[in-house]
């Protein structure tokens, strides 16, 4: 007896709690915390998407491992020397060994973490363009358009570089929800990306001023379209005229070719990633480890010696801001064009005043001389060779500069390559250039063969993140040969 | 005692029992694959198929500067070894190759991949060879060039005006039969200067031209008829087009009015795939003749 009457008191004080929760509301039971902020009615006044604006420019900069040590953060551009220019026949481990050596032994796997780290960084960046471009409505019509073209050049700039490594990708035209699986998953023709590209770019090049060097303006967005259009092979007449109007925007070539990279925001900076020695949240830190064990790896992006000879050979004056060879280590040599805040090391190479492992150095990503070397690639137009005067000018230019003031009378295709490998030696152009100029297989393979690597063509694109592949359950195929 | 004895019996019976049917159970299921026994044992070679048969793909793409080599790309997935025949007779054993063809034609190049169970996969493509023409820079034809009546290529009056009409930047030009420089006619703009001539030419980009044409002044009072080279074409205001001008040249020689001067025009063509012609004078009457274009 006693029994029976504990159990119904049971079941009805469990029966009154289940009515009372049920009559309270969902409020009650699932508040919203007060102080939690989400993105959906953020974004209320102009200021707030300047800050979105500036937050793009922040991606790109990727965090600094010294102040940031958890390697799921993303790098971004810090890290795009080892997806770009460790691919090329331009540079290399020091020692060859781990995750690093993949690159320059072209044998690169999908769990790379490296090629992870740069594929979620610019899809990181692109969000944050698309979350601008989400909330022009509360920006004043005079800024409105800036804006715009701000984030279009950013996405462009993003896409653009994810389409040349990873080939088909998925296209972020908007901000992605979590639950949108076709769209983060979808691999899309490269032609559809670069329809994009071309539109955002032609939208920047529209509402544009030059007033910025490290964030977007009409310059970069004129030189950018040109370099896809040369890209593509296609309207060669266009990329010519956007270049040429680049040539009247007031930019011009540093007469020392050292101040290009020492002397910040130099009249011949186009667009370049801003970074500062102070605060180390806003430092880089691949000049450090592009030095002997200064970095937390022990060095890496080092010069090969095929590019040491091409310099050497072509370079000129070049020669001695694009490289040197490793005081602590003599058989090896080192990028010069990135000291870390303009320092050496010293005889020994690891002496510093300033902390190395905080470089204030902006990364360049467009500079004039690229403008000029494009003209000439511009008016070539696909041909073998060319002596149009207007051509001849743009590449005279860049050689006298470099102190080679013979005159040339006739460019061919394989001399604007070599000329570009001397020019922009280690500023992650070479391995695009390669494909671009359809010579990517034919020295890859030869420069494979002479070292021990093991390139075949379906080295040239990475291969997509296997935690993508993972995630999409099926929705995503890999690149072949990986 | 007893109890316990006979407890222990049924525990040894049990014993017994459970060993017996253990071995038995051992001895079934060595017979019966469908035991769960054995879902931890290898299995056998070759008991379960591939999943990954090899695919073979490439693509190809001409060598720059030599139309008779391609490159192959090879694009093939889960294969071990290559098989290409170029449809020539020749055939090749690398996983990238390049190859030359002997002559112009239409080749079927076939690339087999195979992996270590022999299991093959074959992907073909028909490779054009095609020896290019050397490629000639365009030499545009001036409609209506001398302004003889005749032509009907830009509109149905057939009087040697109505390829030169741009009605947003000017009023159509007049005729005369006196004097020509050659033919029937030559184009006329009155002292009201209010007349133009246009036309848009297509060219090849960044190549040298030399337009040329005749003119005549009356002998008062000063002034000019002027002939403009401009990039591109679709002009609709005058002075955005005369401004825009890469190339042009004012003539002001009044000392005959019967005796047309000849002009050259040089320019380069740049970043362009058309110029547009456009005439215009300033206070006094002028005539325009026989417009021609040469390399």
């Amino acid at each position: 007896m006693k029994i029976r009457a504990i159990k119904y008191v049971r079941a009805s004080v469990a029966a009154m709690m289940l009515i009372s929760a049920s009559s309270c509301g969902t409020d009650f039971l699932s508040p919203e915390p007060d102080s939690a902020i989400s993105a959906t009615g953020f974004y209320k006044t102009e200021d707030q998407v300047l800050n979105a604006v500036l937050n793009m420019y922040d991606g790109i900069q990727g965090v600094n491992a010294l102040s940031q040590t958890d390697a799921d953060l993303n790098h971004a551009i810090q890290v795009e020397y080892y997806v770009t220019e460790m691919r090329s026949d331009n540079t290399k481990t020091k020692s060859g060994e781990g995750e690093a050596a993949q690159f320059e032994n072209q044998t690169v796997v999908p769990t790379n973490g490296i090629v992870y780290d740069y594929y979620r960084s610019f899809y990181d960046v692109i969000n944050r363009a698309n979350t601008v471009l989400e909330h022009l409505d509360v920006v004043s019509d005079t800024n409105r358009p800036k804006f715009e073209g701000e984030a279009k050049f950013v996405r462009a700039y993003a896409n653009f570089n994810l389409v040349r490594l990873f080939g088909d990708i998925p296209l972020a035209d908007k901000v992605i929800g979590v639950n949108d699986r076709e769209k983060q998953f979808t691999r899309v023709p490269k032609a559809q990306v670069y329809d994009l590209i071309i539109s955002d770019l032609k939208t920047a090049v529209a509402t544009l001023d030059n007033a910025y060097k490290n964030r977007a303006s009409k310059a970069a967005a004129e030189t950018l379209l040109a370099k896809v259009y040369l890209t593509l092979g296609t309207n060669y007449v266009d990329a010519q005229k956007l270049l040429e109007n680049v040539m009247n925007e007031g930019f011009s070539l540093q007469s020392n070719f050292n101040d290009v990279f020492y002397k910040e925001n130099n009249n011949e900076i186009i667009f370049a990633i801003g970074f500062l020695d102070n605060p180390a949240t806003e430092s880089q830190g691949f000049s450090a480890e592009w030095l002997n064990s200064v970095g937390r790896s022990s060095g890496v992006n080092y010069v090969t010696d095929d590019a040491a000879a091409a310099l050497d050979a072509l370079g000129g004056n070049r020669t001695a801001t694009s490289y040197r060879v490793d005081p602590a280590l003599p058989s090896k040599k080192q990028v010069a064009k990135y000291f870390p805040n303009g320092e050496n090391g010293g005889p020994t190479g690891v002496v510093f005043k300033s902390n190395p492992r905080a470089a204030g150095n902006d990364w360049i990503v467009l500079r004039y001389a690229d403008v000029l070397l494009m003209h000439v690639e511009a008016i070539m137009a696909g041909g073998d060779s060319t002596m149009v005067p207007a051509a001849l000018n743009s590449f005279q230019q860049i050689r006298n500069r470099a102190g080679l003031t013979t005159p040339v009378t006739k460019i061919t295709k394989q001399m604007l390559l070599d000329e570009r490998r001397v020019e922009f030696a280690f500023e992650n152009q070479r391995l695009f250039d390669l494909i671009r100029f359809n010579k990517a297989e034919e020295v890859m393979k030869a420069y494979s063969d002479a070292n021990g690597y093991s390139f075949s063509s379906t080295d040239l694109f990475l291969p997509i993140p296997q935690r993508e592949i993972n995630l999409s359950h099926g929705l995503m195929k890999q690149n072949p040969g990986y | 005692m007893k109890f316990i004895k006979q407890i222990n019996k049924g525990l040894r019976y049990s014993a017994v029992c459970l060993f017996m049917l253990g071995i038995s159970g051992l001895v079934l299921s060595s017979c019966d694959p469908s035991l769960d026994v054995y879902k931890f044992d290898l299995p056998e070679a070759g008991s379960v198929p591939d999943k990954t048969p090899p695919s073979a793909d490439f693509s190809a793409s001409k060598v720059e500067g030599d139309w008779q080599s391609f490159k192959f790309s090879n694009l093939s997935s889960s294969a071990t070894k290559y098989s290409w025949d170029f449809g020539d007779g020749s055939k090749a054993t690398d996983t990238d190759v390049t190859h030359k063809f002997a002559q112009e034609g239409s080749y079927t190049v076939t690339l087999t991949a195979s992996d270590n169970l022999n299991v093959t996969s074959t992907h073909s493509a028909v490779i054009e060879v095609v020896k290019p023409a050397v490629p000639v820079a365009i030499l545009p034809v001036i409609n209506e060039a001398g302004f003889e009546p005749g032509s009907t290529a830009c509109g149905s009056a057939a009087d040697g005006r109505d390829c030169w009409r741009n009605s947003d930047l000017g009023g159509v030009i007049q005729t005369t039969a006196s004097p020509v420089f050659e033919g029937k006619q030559a184009a006329k703009f009155p002292t009201t200067s209010d007349r133009i001539g246009y036309q848009e030419l297509k060219v090849t980009p960044n190549t040298n031209y030399v337009l040329s044409y005749y003119y005549v002044l009356k002998t008062s009072p000063q002034g000019s008829l002027t002939v403009s080279v401009l990039p591109g074409g679709g002009y609709t205001n005058l002075n955005t087009a005369l401004s825009s001008a890469i190339a042009s040249f004012v003539g002001t020689d009044q000392s005959n009015a019967n005796q047309y001067v000849k002009v050259n025009i040089p320019f380069n063509s740049g970043a362009n795939n058309m110029v547009s012609i456009l005439i215009t004078n300033k206070n006094v009457e002028g005539r325009v003749d026989a417009f021609s274009i040469s390399f």
